[in-house]
């Protein structure tokens, strides 16, 4: 099962660019303009929104091709996830 | 799906975090209890799943796009509740490097792709199994992410009615119920849904044998 998982994670990961083939935004997912040509105005809220400056916005990374970004992003993210577990797990073994 | 920062009132994020911290806590109580050595390299794993599965975004006709979400495998795998914190720390890693929904909106956002799917998938797997495995499998991936759509529909829905200005304006998400329940769960029904059906058949299906999917949505919530 757990060698499994690692085929399931590396066929994803090989298929990745594929999620950024589409230049279809999801819904509900827009950018302000999008109100201001739909509505005529941005509302109020989404105008002065909190904006969390995110290191990788739309995992794309400064200087890097789509493709690469992407790639990268991806492995950060998954880095993140086993770092997370792995230090979980460690807290709770000391605490045992 | 991923609800961005500004799109819902302190009315509802507020409240939202209130009652998401609870459900944090009891969730990565079950968590801690779940994972040891042998469990570690299946549950990141199965969260990696979920994060890249994010990341494949599927277009359709319409000109919208949407992805799966990979809930209903973590839950059908270990419990519910793990699942709702594995698919929270996807959403947080996404809102805080990758801009991809908001940090006010992260329970909102939590609450339906995590413990709603969760929930759903289980008692669907649970309730169907005793027919046929197949389509139970199926259907948990399918109704996951239909109810977490539903409820996502509807939060972003009624932000109209309950924050506009005295002229009625819209103060956040302008749309009403009558656009976002259409738009958002007829496609997941349509498309999402029949993704995320598939790849949990598919997943499930490669991961365990058949003695073991008997084991599934057996452990205790």
């Amino acid at each position: 099962m757990k060698l499994k998982v690692f085929v399931i994670i590396l066929v994803l990961f090989i298929l990745l660019p594929l999620g950024i083939m589409t230049d279809y935004s999801a819904w509900g997912e827009w950018e302000t303009e999008f109100f201001q040509k739909v509505l005529g105005f941005v509302p109020e809220g989404i105008k002065n929104a909190i904006h969390i400056e995110a290191p990788f916005p739309d995992y794309t990374l400064k200087g890097f091709n789509p493709i690469v970004s992407y790639y990268i992003s991806g492995l950060i993210g998954v880095v993140l996830i086993f770092g997370f577990f792995y230090l979980l797990k460690l807290w709770i073994s000391n605490e045992r | 799906m991923h609800i961005p920062d500004g799109y819902l009132s302190p009315e509802t994020y507020i409240p939202a975090y209130a009652i998401s911290i609870p459900l944090f806590a009891y969730g990565l109580k079950k968590l801690k209890k779940t994972l040891n050595e042998e469990t570690l390299p299946l549950l990141s794993g199965l969260t990696a799943f979920s994060f890249l599965i994010m990341m494949l975004n599927i277009p359709i006709p319409g000109g919208t796009s949407g992805h799966a979400i990979g809930t209903a495998v973590l839950s059908l795998i270990f419990n519910p509740w793990v699942a709702f914190i594995s698919v929270s720390l996807v959403l947080l890693i996404q809102a805080l490097l990758f801009g991809d929904g908001g940090i006010t909106s992260w329970p909102i956002n939590s609450i339906a792709m995590g413990f709603i799917a969760s929930f759903i998938a289980y008692y669907s797997y649970k309730l169907l199994s005793k027919i046929n495995k197949n389509l139970a499998l199926f259907f948990a991936g399918w109704s996951s992410i239909v109810a977490s759509s539903f409820f996502i529909a509807i939060v972003l829905g009624i932000q109209p009615y309950i924050a506009h200005d005295p002229s009625g304006k819209p103060l956040f998400f302008p749309f009403d119920l009558k656009i976002t329940v259409p738009a958002l769960v007829f496609s997941h029904m349509l498309y999402f849904g029949v993704a995320e059906g598939i790849f949990t058949v598919l997943v499930i299906k490669f991961l365990t044998k058949n003695k073991e999917l008997l084991r599934l949505a057996q452990n205790e919530t």
